[in-house]
């Protein structure tokens, strides 16, 4: 969205939000219901990653524990504790925003790959935690009859029940559009600018006033609490918990995300988390295979278009304008 | 922060305050001691060189005022104040900025937005308008941007403001360096060889821009080994070999020291 | 009590032995790329899974299929540096490489589970029913062939690094590329070498590691996290301090079976990892340096 004036980007937030509240009414069916909530999820865990790696340039191979805590900590508070939803959900955010400031002391000392392998680290462990804590999370079994968010009663408005599939996929992709507001506006800022200065060279961004060191574990913060507010919505959206959902592969499979939709954007999360969650559900045959269309199009992305298809996107544009003989 | 009471208000030998001072640095790598016993004053709104042959220690030096690096002995002190435990990123709030000697550009952004990010300390936004814009921000916006365009003017580089930072050949590379430095608004610009592939015009180029910055106010410590180029700008001269201080004072009395004329025996001197 | 000890000491040998084998690969790319192949993982399930189906479909014996599998993960190797690290090198990003091997990775460790399901194999070999007892300890034929050929194929890889030109060179063109490539060597030849020599060894280490763990698309992954913890505790780059961290995991983990729930032993070996890069993140065996700016 790049030098485009204020008021096309309102104009597009606008469009945004219309489609959002249309979409439900033309792709009706427990299907699309069901993956159009997906894509909304995956769509926040993309942004949360492209955050940390693609603005502040963290190789952050552990979003699958932001996730998997945001779940099972605002699940836990609901059912174990009695905890009311928002009050739960907000608890979820906050310790996984916790938990990647925590994993950004390690990305404040270490360089690229070894930042890598403690996420990847971070992951496992959490993952294993889940797993085997069963006193607390049941472990392998799960935890099931998970409740939605209540519903909400306005004055004047008909009851909004999240037992309805729809009311639910407009909760989650409107705290979705909100996340991108807010995502947008930060990195539109001088904090999008110390970010890119950490992430393109860490020496000369200190030579400027900027400490690497909080400015990481602030991408970080938010990058996880964003994930976190993903799992939050899991917990509720799918009715069970069980570790298995955030197996370190689901890293893998945030990061082709952002990687093929194209990272250090912001469209391009989006793009890529939807692309990616419908493309294979379009392609029934393949089912099994999923997960292998995923690693060929990172293997492929990365090797022939590294911008994803936010490049591809302008490099369209580019011909285009080319083509019309128009001199830029 | 304590105050180190012999500069409080101590002369240099030009009879103006003295802006840094440095007392015993030492600096060693695995054995090799880049510097050895250290130590001198900085004359405020003085160009202050710092010379010596290929590997005497001044990028070293440079790095230790800078903050890069942190002594293994010897004190570091700003307008009176220790800041030998300072890192780097804070002594640039004191008013400390640099230039690297290998470019240290944001490649990948355009020029504009590598001297904006210069500002990062001089930003005057109320934290609830970084997640929704109002007029403060609108207002800081405006000004950065103008005076980033100011800055690229005094460079000579307006006409290159939307152009991709790598994009820029090497002496344009080194004026943006040298812009996005002043845009910290510092009081102390530190410039490590700032000449070093350039051609006799933009060194000339670079070297009014330095007497220019001098006039403002601002104080200079310029690194270089080429001795003619540091005789036309400098105040003072610190002269260095093998980590250890030669030589210090006026230009005009460096090139009559025995010792700075052995070191550079067959060198650039006369 | 003893002999338990001295059991878990013998396991943990073998176990460390394999680690060492998968890790020393890591570690050889690193030293000689600064980059890490993260399908390394999946060469070492597919070197196994080739010696599986060697030996059972194709009837071959045990020792051949270790040299199969050998051939597999060398031609693995070749592969990956020829499509991804040869091509990314030109555009000097850091990241990049790792990213897309995590791709290969996923793609291998997924097509592996769609060919061969994801019940676990049973890979038997003549050699592990073949029971020792000394001591009070008990001890296979296939841990005394592990443990023979780990240590050989150690020694002859040492001896080559430090002895031979190429293994000179390969450490020359490790510390100093540019004035490696003004010496004379070729950089990309022994790039290439190395892939293929550390690929080797993860698919060698798969097939020897098959009859010892469950045989299942994952094997690999599961090998795969100890490995980066062995690599990083001995120093990336390092061939001795790999060596030393990857017995000393295999002992970790061994004991750690032995007193505490399975499930934990990941936890402790990434805990350790953590641990160290907290606070050595060169390794055990190597020195801090300062950024050159």
């Amino acid at each position: 969205m790049r030098g485009r004036s204020i008021a096309a980007r309102r104009l597009g937030f606008l469009a945004a939000a219309l489609a959002i509240a249309a979409l439900p009414m033309v792709l009706t069916g427990n299907y699309w219901q069901t993956n159009l909530t997906i894509c909304a999820i995956n769509v926040l865990l993309a942004l949360g990653l492209d955050f940390i790696l693609g603005y502040a340039g963290q190789l952050n191979l552990g979003q699958s524990a932001f996730y998997g805590l945001g779940a099972y900590v605002s699940v836990l508070l609901v059912m174990k504790w009695g905890v009311p939803f928002w009050v739960a959900f907000a608890g979820g955010v906050m310790f996984s925003g916790c938990a990647g400031m925590i994993l950004a002391l390690f990305a404040v000392r270490l360089r690229g790959h070894y930042l890598a392998i403690a996420s990847l680290g971070f992951a496992v462990i959490t993952y294993q935690i889940l797993l085997n804590w069963i006193s607390l999370t049941q472990g392998p079994l799960g935890i099931y009859a998970i409740p939605p968010p209540p519903a909400i009663a306005l004055p004047g408005l008909p009851v909004i029940d999240f037992h309805n599939p729809t009311a639910l996929f407009y909760l989650v992709a409107g705290f979705t559009l909100l996340v991108y507001f807010l995502l947008d506006q930060i990195v539109r800022s001088p904090i999008g600018e110390t970010l890119t200065a950490i992430r393109e060279d860490d020496v000369s961004a200190a030579s400027l006033g900027i400490n690497a060191a909080a400015w990481k574990t602030f991408a970080f913060g938010i990058g996880a609490a964003v994930g976190g507010a993903a799992g939050c919505f899991y917990g509720s959206f799918v009715g069970t918990l069980v570790p298995d959902a955030f197996f370190i592969t689901e890293s893998f499979t945030i990061l082709s995300m952002v990687i093929v939709g194209g990272m250090g954007t912001l469209t391009g999360p989006v793009c890529g988390a939807i692309l990616l969650t419908l493309l294979p559900e379009l392609l029934r045959e393949i089912g099994d295979l999923r997960l292998v269309v995923y690693g060929a199009a990172l293997t492929l992305v990365v090797l022939f278009m590294p911008g994803g298809l936010v490049q591809a996107a302008r490099a369209v544009r580019a011909k285009l304008g080319d083509l019309r003989g128009s001199t830029r | 922060m304590k105050a180190v009471a012999a500069q409080q208000g101590d002369h240099g030998r030009a009879g103006r305050p003295v802006l840094l001072s440095a007392r015993g640095l030492h600096k060693s790598f695995g054995g090799v001691h880049a510097v050895r016993d250290i130590s001198f004053d900085i004359p405020t709104g003085a160009v202050f060189a710092i010379i010596g042959p290929n590997g005497a220690g001044k990028s070293t030096l440079l790095n230790l005022m800078s903050g890069v690096y942190r002594c293994d002995a010897g004190s570091l002190a700003f307008d009176g104040t220790d800041m030998s435990a300072l890192p780097a990123h804070r002594r640039v709030r004191l008013g400390i900025a640099r230039t690297f000697q290998k470019i240290r550009l944001f490649k990948q952004l355009s020029v504009l937005d590598n001297v904006v990010a210069g500002f990062h300390i001089h930003h005057h936004i109320p934290a609830w308008q970084y997640l929704v814009h109002g007029p403060a921000f609108r207002r800081d916006h405006a000004r950065c941007r103008a005076e980033a365009v100011a800055l690229l003017a005094f460079v000579g580089l307006a006409a290159r403001g939307d152009a991709i930072a790598g994009s820029l050949s090497y002496g344009e590379q080194r004026m943006l360096e040298f812009a996005r430095a002043l845009a910290t608004k510092p009081r102390l610009l530190l410039v490590d060889e700032p000449a070093a592939g350039l051609n006799a015009a933009e060194v000339e180029s670079l070297l009014d821009r330095i007497r220019t910055t001098r006039d403002k106010g601002v104080t200079v410590v310029v690194v270089e080994h080429n001795m003619d180029l540091v005789m036309n700008v400098a105040d003072r001269v610190f002269v260095m070999d093998y980590g250890q201080q030669l030589f210090e004072g006026k230009p005009g009395d460096v090139q009559r020291n025995p010792a700075v004329v052995a070191a550079y025996l067959g060198g650039e001197l006369m | 009590m003893a002999t338990i000890v001295a059991q878990q000491a013998i396991n943990g040998i073998v176990l460390g032995s394999l680690y060492v084998l998968v890790a020393l690969g890591l570690t050889l790319i690193y030293g000689v790329l600064v980059q890490i192949n993260f399908a390394h993982a999946d060469f070492v399930t597919l070197g196994a899974f080739s010696a599986y189906f060697f030996m059972h479909a194709l009837g071959g014996s045990y020792l051949a299929s270790i040299g199969v599998a050998l051939l597999v993960g060398a031609t693995l190797g070749w592969l990956v540096n020829v499509a991804i690290f040869a091509p990314l090198q030109r555009k000097g990003s850091e990241l990049l490489p790792l990213i897309a091997t995590i791709g290969v990775s996923v793609m291998l460790q997924n097509a592996m589970l769609a060919w061969f399901g994801p019940v676990p194999y049973a890979f038997e070999t003549p050699y592990s029913a073949r029971v020792f007892r000394v001591a009070g300890t008990f001890f296979t034929l296939q841990s005394i062939i592990i443990i023979v050929v780990s240590t050989v194929t150690i020694a002859l890889l040492y001896a080559f690094m430090k002895l031979t030109f190429l293994g000179k060179a390969l450490r020359a063109v490790s510390q100093d590329r540019e004035t490696a490539g003004l010496m004379g060597i070729n950089p990309n030849r022994l790039i290439m070498l190395t892939f293929v020599l550390a690929s080797a060894l993860a698919g060698m280490g798969g097939a020897m590691l098959a009859p010892v763990l469950v045989l299942t698309p994952f094997a690999g992954a599961s090998v795969i996290v100890k490995a980066f913890a062995i690599v990083i505790i001995g120093g990336f780059g390092n061939v001795e301090g790999t060596i030393l961290a990857g017995l000393l995991v295999g002992l970790i983990e061994s004991f750690t079976t032995q007193y505490l729930d399975p499930g934990l032993i990941d936890i402790v070996v990434f805990g350790l990892l953590l641990l160290m890069l907290a606070l050595r993140p060169t390794g055990l065996v190597s020195e801090k340096r300062e950024e050159n700016v």
